[in-house]
């Protein structure tokens, strides 16, 4: 039996998970549209942010967390720190491809809308409440569901920090599962993991199904709309308060140009304060460095390969679901529904719920988690956006003219989805190197294994505090991964995005 | 109208290059004319830089040369008809009208005054809280055209208003058009409009300004001063109309 204690525990960690999440989401949210506007509206800010974010999203975060931890710590004390530095890396597991989605759809406005904006002199701000905002809800609300579990993915290691012998652990949901695992507490270790179930169905359930369901075209979701509802006339009540009083206020002073600087420095600075913390902990020298390099160089292959591999099946398991759901429309929400509970387990706890059944198979637990940090940018791209290109006129074309099968696999259906594949491939590839520093090494309790791997090398230096040692290797990954990504990655979407976008 | 002798807004010299993939393409070269108190129909061949003269009007673009200069006390309100109807599917028909008002401060009082009697005008009133893919296109080019008045124009611009209806629904927007402007119901001093149907600017307008392909420059102005109404089948028109085609040709 659960002790009143435990549930007590239980429900105020679970309080504290989800503050840390919307905390994140919400400063995600804000920095996206913000960035995606300037890019989208600058062509300078455009030209800077675009080749940024792109190695900002495929670069590991989590090799570059223990150093941020560091600095954090150092400057704000344990407590506030370790809190920051949490919220830090959800932040960056939620913002990427949220920017993204704004920048896109303020992007593709047609051309009259800015005239129309000119000639009847909108301020900046009725720009943002009525064109650029309103534009980009459809994508922020399907990107959302991908960020969301891409935050809950990362709960655990945001929230069971530790560099060498010192271990910060926040008080949340992550860090209660991973703590009554290691203390053998049966009954309050599956408490937590069914509230942590319970949780992500629900917040899918009840807000980001039916926000999605709301501005996008798609069909694969399932969700009840009720509350959300009353939540959004609750907040569209508040918002006409401010609203007006932000208005008047605004009328009196037309800061624009303020405003827009610091919405485009506000993410700058971030990347500046992470680049910063680097420096500030780099206390070996370079001439130590040759033995990192060495042991990078080593284990680089290993990771590649399982990358690499993760990824194509990745693809090839994708577009399988995505024929399953074209198909079968029906099924189509449950294997999203399924899709979205999956994606949002954090990492580590892979470890534990899948120890029982594959207990001799360490490999299989790792390529699996190597699976779960990857596959979702493209499976949710593709079901939710990718599903809608496959237009009726060509599926009607396909039957009167009897193009079936195999043929109208691989001639109709993957060519139609293929800029969705595409544009979440980079995302994914991003993913399953960051995902390799959780998957290739566990220490919890009484487990302890290791599949070598840049990500076990980066989380045993972790453990043993050699933070130089973190930040190089995470370097060195960065550049490897942004040198694959120019000279294979790049070209290889070009090709295919080419060839297949449809006018 | 006889009463506009004093000029509103006077075209100097305006000319306008665009740098595109390292070339420079002239689209309007050296266009000058005056508009008074009168409806004007700037007439040319698709693609000759219309458009871009009428943003120039608008000042949301900026001449490479010359100027465009404004009689009238204070800052002119424009109303601007876009070719196509530029409404913002997230807002409802009364909100796509209310926009240009509230961005200028106006309050939420006045600009339903304003909003409601410009929907009255075009006949949507009824519609105020349909969305925009609820209605069809010519119910669409009306809340352009409302969203354009509700600002109490001075000056009413007109791209192409009527090239994207159907026939029937273009000829009456065009007569909807001249009710508004004959009645003086609005204090429209002058209205331009960029088109490239003949007739249509014989039977609209007071003045026809015809340009040349690009670069644009100003073939000739036409004095229009056929009584109205204007039958499509007198005789007269006819005889400007087959002018008007010379200098275009």
């Amino acid at each position: 039996m659960l002790t009143a204690e435990v549930a007590w525990e239980l429900l105020a960690s679970t309080g504290l998970s989800l503050a840390r999440m919307v905390a994140s989401y919400i400063i995600s949210f804000v920095v996206a549209v913000f960035t995606g506007v300037a890019m989208a509206k600058n062509k300078y800010v455009e030209a800077i942010m675009l080749p940024l974010l792109d190695v900002l999203q495929s670069i590991p975060i989590l090799g570059f967390l223990p150093a941020a931890l560091v600095v954090f710590v150092r400057v704000l004390g344990p407590a506030v720190g370790a809190e920051l530095s949490a919220v830090f890396l959800l932040f960056t597991s939620l913002v990427w491809n949220m920017i993204f989605g704004v920048y896109t759809s303020v992007k593709s406005l047609e051309s009259s809308v800015d005239d129309l904006a000119r000639v009847y002199r909108l301020p900046l701000l009725h720009r943002y409440m009525y064109i650029y905002l309103p534009a980009s809800r459809g994508s922020v609300a399907a990107n959302s569901i991908v960020s969301w579990a891409g935050g809950w993915f990362f709960l655990t290691s945001a929230e069971v920090l530790s560099i060498g012998k010192t271990e910060y652990s926040l008080r949340g949901l992550g860090s209660f599962i991973i703590k009554t695992y290691a203390q053998g507490d049966q009954t309050a270790y599956v408490a937590g993991l069914t509230m942590l179930f319970a949780v992500i169905l629900l917040s899918y359930l009840l807000l980001w199904n039916p926000v999605a369901m709301k501005y996008t075209q798609t069909k694969a979701l399932v969700g009840f709309t009720r509350v959300y509802e009353e939540l959004e006339k609750a907040v569209s009540r508040i918002r006409g308060l401010i609203w007006d009083r932000l208005s008047s206020a605004y009328s009196v002073i037309r800061r624009e140009k303020g405003g827009l600087a610091v919405a485009i420095l506000f993410p700058i600075i971030l990347d500046v304060a992470s680049i910063n913390n680097i420096c500030l902990s780099t206390t070996g020298w370079l001439s130590g460095s040759w033995v990192y390099i060495e042991e990078f160089l080593v284990n680089l292959p290993l990771t590649a390969l399982r990358v690499y591999g993760v990824m194509a099946a990745g693809l090839a398991l994708t577009i399988m679901l995505a024929y399953i759901s074209h198909m079968m429309p029906r099924l189509s929400k449950a294997i999203v529904m399924l899709g979205e509970v999956l994606s949002s387990i954090p990492a580590m706890m892979w470890w534990p719920i899948l120890l029982p059944a594959l207990r001799g198979f360490p490999t299989g637990i790792m390529l699996f988690i190597y699976m779960q940090g990857s596959i979702w940018y493209v499976f949710f791209n593709t079901i939710i956006f990718g599903l809608t290109r496959v237009s009726r006129e060509l599926d009607e074309l396909s039957e009167i003219y009897g193009v079936r099968g195999r043929l109208y696999i691989t001639k109709i259906f993957i060519p139609s989805i293929m800029p969705s594949i595409v544009a979440g491939s980079i995302s994914s590839s991003g993913g399953a190197w960051n995902a390799s520093i959780v998957a290739e090494h566990i220490r919890l309790g009484e487990l302890n294994i290791d599949v070598g791997g840049v990500g076990s090398l980066l989380s045993r230096y972790a453990e043993m505090g050699d933070i130089y040692g973190v930040v190089l290797t995470s370097l060195l990954m960065s550049v490897t991964i942004v040198v694959i990504n120019k000279l294979l990655w790049a070209r290889l979407v070009r090709k295919i995005g080419g060839t297949y976008v449809i006018g | 109208m006889s009463l506009g002798r004093d000029i509103v807004i006077e075209v100097k010299e305006v000319s306008k290059s665009y740098a595109t993939g390292g070339r420079e393409v002239e689209v309007l070269r050296n266009i000058s004319f005056a508009a008074g108190r009168e409806f004007v129909a700037v007439l040319g061949p698709s693609g000759c830089g219309k458009s871009t003269l009428l943003r120039i009007i608008a000042g949301v673009e900026k001449p490479s040369r010359g100027e465009v200069v404004f009689h009238l006390d204070g800052k002119p309100s424009i109303g601007f008809v876009f070719q196509f109807p530029t409404l913002l599917p997230w807002l409802t028909v009364e909100e796509n009208v209310l926009l240009p008002l509230m961005a200028r401060g106006m309050s939420k009082k006045e600009a339903l005054g304003n909003a409601y009697r410009a929907l009255k005008i075009v006949g949507l009133y009824e519609f105020r809280d349909f969305y925009p893919n609820e209605l069809s296109g010519g119910m669409r080019q009306r809340v352009n055209i409302a969203r354009a008045i509700a600002v109490n124009p001075d000056i009413l611009l007109m791209d192409e208003p009527f090239s994207n209806l159907d026939p029937l629904t273009a000829e009456n927007m065009r007569s909807e058009i001249l009710d508004i402007w004959l009645s003086s119901l609005l204090p429209i001093k002058t209205i331009i409009m960029v088109t490239h149907n003949v007739e249509e600017a014989v039977l609209m307008s007071d003045k026809i300004v015809v340009l040349s392909p690009r670069p644009a420059t100003v073939v000739r102005i036409v004095e229009n001063t056929l009584p109205r109404p204007r039958s499509r089948k007198a005789s007269e028109v006819q005889e400007l109309v087959d002018k008007v085609y010379e200098y275009v040709s």
